[in-house]
């Protein structure tokens, strides 16, 4: 004990009155980090551990709940879905604002016109947006995109309603909604390509095709790569496009593992099983950043 | 007009142009440019032009138009639903987020920026976390503790959850660390507290980035739902993506939810109008979309 307070003290010497001015100020935002972010994660962990009544907890059970979320079919096919989600907007959501930021690159005509343009989507909020494609998918010849097919002579279309294409379907409004702000950042970075390598390729005799592939896509391949596990890590949390456009149907075909964490908290409210979905889906995110990180020193070294 | 000729910018060279191929490659890279252009605008106009529609004109015909535009129908649904509450409640709720967002997060980048105490590496790499692990995940412990410490009902808990957000810390670091060391140094020998340095020296000295903070954070506040849907429903101080949210559940015609879509997005669009410039500016900066 003696000891502890001499090492206290020696501690509190360290510290000058500007540490503990410049500690002081940050205490308030510290708080609100800890109250907002940092013990919500811990206690999530630390909830899916008991049974609860409401907000009281009433007994350490363990493991039960991981057990009971397993054997959940609803479970099963979230995980899958989610995964589903992820790869549908590698396919659809990662490239398309690369080919798009290529080619506005290139346009010389109406710059600001088309840049603005294809940001308005990302200036409607989520909420919104996924409220609006309902109406776009609309299943009966009055919704937006049935009007459209059947100015080409095409019969209306069930859109949402056919499992195969829900998910699908649903990235694409995601992408709709994020692509251009994404292509924003991809224009910043092609811009600071320096235009002499271009002219010094073409020198070369690197027609228009090898000076994309050789020179372009090199020099945006750091930015993409962030840009990827940023977007897997926000589409893993896919929660309110599925709840808003098809509550998770038809028949579980969209519903999604954050999904499925707020149908345990707020309509079933059992708040540990919910806690316990949200610790596998960080689990998940953990490791996507883990990998990340080691891929990314791999190719440095 | 600007000629082709004189393009200098771009994988396609002022030489290649030269070439009829390339010269009907590029028409078509433009034509490309206005369809996704096109794509993007067509279905916000679509909403538009729906939310002037009858309930039986928008179920029964397939057209894009409108029969005419009247705007009392529209009043009346805004009258019926009662949306100015929720824009006022939204208006609260987006001001505190603001402010909050500003201070909070600028002391505490200040801090880990100029002041430099004991920790402060710590702190910083914590936040740089936190990045990674998203807080919609942890949502049930935030929402049980919110109950908890008595603030449910209220506007506190969106407010101040704006407070922490380790984005804007990291904004506010990266343009803090640009601000001479000198002249803090020189406030101090003056007998200026931290506190005074903050809000005298460093705020009005960061105009561009507290613009962008505030942008995204109004944006932010006007678009969440999730906590004020857990934090406000039934309470009376709903905002206008938690009434948005609720039609999930409540009984109401497709041409009220439509033209309940169109006021929640009215205001960011002329936010957006009004503020174009340092948006996009501030994306393609910041690395940010908002």
């Amino acid at each position: 004990m003696n000891s502890f307070n001499k090492v206290l003290n020696k501690s509190t010497k360290m510290l000058t009155k500007r540490d503990i001015a410049g500690l002081i100020i940050m205490l308030p935002s510290l708080v609100l980090f800890s109250f907002f972010v940092w013990v919500p994660l811990l206690e999530s962990v630390h909830l899916s551990f008991y049974i609860a009544h409401g907000m009281r907890f009433i007994k350490f059970v363990g493991l039960e709940n991981y057990a009971t979320i397993f054997k959940d079919p609803d479970f099963m096919a979230a995980l899958l879905n989610t995964f589903s989600y992820t790869l549908w907007s590698l396919v659809i959501g990662f490239f398309v604002p690369i080919i798009m930021a290529i080619i506005l690159n290139e346009i010389i005509h109406f710059k600001g016109f088309f840049r603005v343009g294809i940001y308005l989507p990302n200036v409607i909020p989520g909420l919104a947006v996924a409220m609006m494609w309902r109406f776009i998918f609309k299943p009966s010849d009055t919704g937006m995109l049935n009007i459209i097919l059947k100015n080409f002579g095409i019969q209306p279309q069930v859109w949402l309603a056919d499992p195969k294409l829900t998910i699908p379907l649903i990235v694409v409004t995601m992408t709709w909604r994020g692509a251009g702000a994404t292509t924003l950042l991809y224009l910043a970075g092609l811009q600071g390509i320096d235009p002499e390598l271009y002219e010094a390729a073409a020198i070369d005799g690197a027609n228009i095709w090898k000076r994309i592939w050789h020179i372009t896509v090199p020099n945006i391949y750091n930015l993409a790569r962030t840009l990827l596990i940023l977007q897997i890590i926000a589409v893993f949390q896919v929660l309110y496009e599925p709840l808003v456009m098809t509550n998770g149907g038809p028949n579980n075909a969209s519903i999604s593992l954050m999904q499925l964490v707020y149908k345990y908290a707020f309509e079933k409210f059992d708040y540990p099983k919910a806690s316990a979905v949200s610790v596998v889906i960080s689990l998940f995110l953990i490791f996507f950043t883990f990998l990340y990180n080691k891929i990314i020193r791999e190719k440095e070294m | 007009m600007t000629r082709l000729t004189k393009k200098n910018s771009g994988v396609i060279r002022q030489f290649d142009i030269k070439s009829l191929n390339v010269r009907i490659g590029y028409y078509f890279l433009l034509l490309i440019s206005l369809i996704l252009v096109l794509i993007a605008v067509i279905p916000i106009v679509w909403i538009f032009l729906s939310s002037f529609k009858t309930l039986s004109e928008f179920v029964n015909e397939p057209s894009f138009l409108p029969h005419k535009f009247s705007f009392n129908d529209f009043v009346n649904t805004w009258k019926v639903l009662k949306f100015w509450k929720y824009y006022v409640n939204s208006f609260y709720s987006v001001i505190g987020s603001a402010i909050c967002a500003v201070i909070f997060n600028g002391l505490l980048a200040y801090s880990i920026s100029k002041v430099r105490p004991k920790g402060s590496n710590l702190i910083y790499t914590l936040i740089l976390w936190s990045l990674m692990l998203p807080p919609t995940t942890a949502i049930v412990p935030l929402f049980i503790n919110i109950n908890k410490v008595g603030l449910q009902g209220t506007f506190i808990p969106l407010w101040l959850s704006m407070g922490a957000n380790a984005f804007f810390v990291i904004l506010y670091k990266q343009f803090f660390d640009s601000i001479p060391q000198s002249l803090i140094e020189a406030a101090r020998l003056d007998g200026s507290s931290e506190l005074g340095i903050f809000f005298r020296i460093i705020l009005p000295l960061s105009t561009p980035i507290n613009a962008v903070i505030v942008i995204y954070a109004i944006n932010a506040a006007w678009s969440d739902f999730l906590l004020p849907y857990l934090v406000l429903n039934n309470t009376g101080k709903e905002t206008v993506m938690v009434r948005l949210f609720q039609f999930r559940t409540s009984i109401a015609t497709d041409v009220d939810i439509i033209r309940a879509i169109v006021f929640s997005i009215i205001p960011p669009i002329i936010l957006f109008g009004i503020f174009q410039k340092y948006i996009m500016e501030g994306i393609s900066k910041t690395g940010i979309k908002g």
